[in-house]
């Protein structure tokens, strides 16, 4: 007698899933190394190129913008060309070498729906390989009156392309993203001596979900 | 293929209804003469049983709904200067002949590239609302022929073959001719130029060995030449003045086709647009737009202007406009193997185009600090074309978490102890301070009225978070976080 419990019928629903859309289980090839090193391991080497990634400031000096410094940098050293889509106008552009400045197209937004509007068009564009959309500064309250259907649009956007977008906010916003990671270490007055680089390697960045892991796992 | 004619039917009518998107599929007449001896001189298809001669009364009633127009030499002139520009792209050398024809002087031209030259220009120009028909031949006069009968690219190799069952019409006898050869049977060019030359002469004079050139498009002449376009601008008026943009976007684009067409035409592609709206208060909005990757191409043109028309407001009605192009020559890139550039040029510039119109054009760049001290000194630049390869690291590399400004800085109260802060009050940021490192002075400027002088510290608070503070004659802020 063939026994047909709960865990067979998920089973089979979980092959029936994968054969039927494989790119929903497929891992995200390609990437763009953030050049910090808990960044890059959570994710599996690099930002991943056509899909979302968010990452969560859920504490001030909580290392973010030595993120987006490692990034430019990484960036500047594979000769790609990357967007900062800055929702609160924050990056300051002495705090980094002005050399990997030169490959950056830095959007100064006064608003989150400027913010999104541009994002949404150079996600689109296929010059990029790596577009940041910064949304910390924003009022929150704002933020979280943005529609789930405008997260939607930029991750539609992003899929099949081969932009990495990596999302920074104050607090878990992206509905559904693929990759959230979130910066929960303040960094100190101590580290204001020490090399970048060695700060960046200090930065402490916690995987609170993956829906790519999910999928993964969905997947067998 | 020694010349090439080039001629819009309905020349006229064309051109109104390319002006005017109002009669866009509609039926449209044009009519010369007022009152009872108003008759129209050409009618579009739509216009059912309309045809040239018929009154405009008559017209009216065998079409109801007609639009019957007079001709609008405005128009006109435009769509033959857009005529002439597409003559320019076949060969350097061309004859305006009149209104909706040109020929064009071909000897030396590449056959084969030329034919599909011309097939683009007649895609181009329908585009454009210009039905063009070209013909080309070994005389002007046979080219002329062969135009007429295009559809609506027609290239004759065999003139007696192509002439001989072309209606008499073709050679413009007179009525006087037109009876005498109807007398002798003859209805087409074959027939007339079957009879030898010196007989035809010898019965109908001088007059009549014309005719019989004609007949057999051996009528040479001398063209006149035009001189190619030199500045390419074009300048419209609203009458009455336009509120919203449609109708903008929509002459920009009739006149953007012609520009281009004569840039083509001279060689040239376009460095930099500029725009200028003429208000109806006697003011204007001029904006320049300067297009990174030079290009003939009206769509990209357009992407750039309407992003930025889009987002734009006046304070009065528009009561005209002005385009103007300024040329440069085409760029000639050979990509290196190992360079970085962009996949798609038009889109970048396009799409930083449509992201300055939702920020602002001075939001969107590349950021270059400025050789100063002075906190937060930069200038946006254009962003580069190509990435270049990492310098050499720096003597110097960066220290520390990295700064993310407050813009405007935060004011803020510092209570300090013993030369150092130890409190935040009274601002967005508050709390007793655990750690303060600083103060670094700058000053700059000295010999200027904007003279400035500042003390930066960075400080940890207890709660959490390292910030940067600064001091000058204004008192305090909060710069921005160590994050």
């Amino acid at each position: 007698m063939q026994v047909s419990g709960p865990s067979q019928t998920v089973s089979a629903l979980r092959s029936l899933l994968a054969a039927r859309f494989p790119e929903r289980t497929r891992r995200p090839c390609g990437g763009v190394s953030a050049a910090v090193r808990s960044v890059d391991d959570a994710l599996g080497g690099g930002l991943p190129a056509g899909c979302l990634t968010e990452l969560v400031s859920a504490v001030p000096s909580g290392g973010g913008q030595t993120v987006i410094a490692g990034l430019l940098s990484a960036t500047q050293e594979a000769r790609q060309r990357i967007a900062l889509v800055d929702g609160s106008d924050g990056f300051a552009p002495e705090a980094v070498p002005a050399d990997v400045l030169r490959h950056l197209v830095w959007v100064r937004c006064r608003a989150p729906e400027e913010a999104l509007a541009a994002a949404d068009i150079l996600v689109r564009d296929g010059n990029y390989a790596a577009v940041v959309l910064d949304l910390r500064g924003c009022a929150e309250r704002v933020l979280r009156r943005t529609p789930a259907s405008s997260w939607y649009r930029l991750q539609r956007a992003a899929e099949g392309g081969t932009v990495a977008v990596l999302v920074q906010t104050p607090s878990a916003l992206v509905p559904a993203v693929p990759w959230r990671l979130v910066l929960d270490t303040p960094l100190s007055l101590s580290d204001a001596g020490a090399p970048r680089r060695a700060v960046a390697a200090r930065l402490a960045v916690r995987a609170e979900r993956s829906h790519a892991q999910a999928e993964e796992r969905l997947a067998g | 293929m020694t010349y090439a004619v080039l001629i819009v039917p309905d020349f006229a009518l064309h051109a109104l209804c390319r002006s005017d998107p109002s009669l866009r599929g509609r039926a449209v007449a044009l009519v010369a003469g007022e009152g009872r001896r108003a008759r129209v001189t050409e009618a579009s298809p739509e216009a059912r049983g309309v045809g040239p001669g018929l009154a405009a009364t008559l017209a009216m009633s065998r079409c109801p709904g007609i639009a019957l127009k007079p001709r609008d030499p405005g128009a006109e002139v435009e769509a033959h200067r857009l005529l002439v520009a597409a003559a320019f792209t076949l060969a350097p050398r061309v004859e305006s002949t009149g209104a909706g024809c040109c020929t064009v002087d071909l000897r030396g031209a590449d056959r084969a590239r030329t034919e599909a030259l011309m097939r683009l220009r007649v895609a181009e120009l329908a585009q454009a609302g210009l039905p063009l028909r070209i013909g080309a031949g070994a005389t002007p006069l046979l080219a002329s022929y062969a135009a007429r009968c295009a559809g609506p690219v027609l290239i004759v190799d065999d003139p007696e073959g192509f002439l001989r069952p072309l209606p008499l019409a073709f050679a413009e006898p007179t009525p006087g001719q037109q009876e005498i050869l109807r007398g002798w049977g003859i209805g087409t060019l074959g027939a007339l130029t079957a009879l030898p030359k010196a007989e035809v002469g010898r019965r109908m004079g001088a007059e009549g060995a014309l005719l019989w050139e004609r007949a057999a498009g051996q009528s040479e002449r001398v063209l006149r030449l035009v001189e190619p376009a030199r500045s390419f601008a074009a300048e419209w008026a609203y009458e009455p003045p336009v509120e919203s943009i449609e109708p903008l976007f929509f002459k920009l684009r009739r006149f953007a086709e012609r520009i281009a067409l004569e840039l083509r035409g001279a060689g040239f592609v376009a460095e930099k647009l500029s725009l200028t709206l003429l208000l109806e208060d006697g003011t204007d909005y001029r904006r320049e737009f300067r297009l990174p990757e030079p290009g003939a191409n009206v769509e990209g043109w357009l992407r750039v202007l309407n992003s930025h028309l889009a987002a734009v407001r006046t304070d009065a009605r528009i009561a005209g406009a002005r385009l103007v192009a300024a040329p440069a020559r085409p760029p000639e890139r050979q990509e290196g193997l190992f360079d970085a550039g962009l996949k798609d040029p038009a889109a970048f510039w396009e799409n930083l185009a449509r992201v300055a119109a939702i920020v602002g054009d001075d939001r969107v760049g590349t950021p270059a600090p400025l050789d100063t001290h002075r906190p937060d000194a930069f200038v946006m630049e254009r962003p580069a074309e190509a990435v270049a390869p990492p310098a050499s690291a720096p003597v110097h590399s960066a220290c520390g978490p990295t700064l993310r400004r407050f813009r405007p800085p935060w004011p803020v109260r510092v209570a300090c102890e013993g030369g150092l802060p130890a409190r935040l009050e009274g601002g967005r940021l508050e709390g007793r301070v655990r750690a303060a490192l600083g103060p670094w002075l700058a000053a700059g400027d000295w010999w200027r009225p904007e003279a400035w002088a500042v003390e930066t510290w960075q400080v940890e608070l207890a709660a959490g978070g390292v910030y940067q503070l600064a001091r000058s004659g204004a008192g305090w802020c909060v710069e921005g976080m160590l994050d």
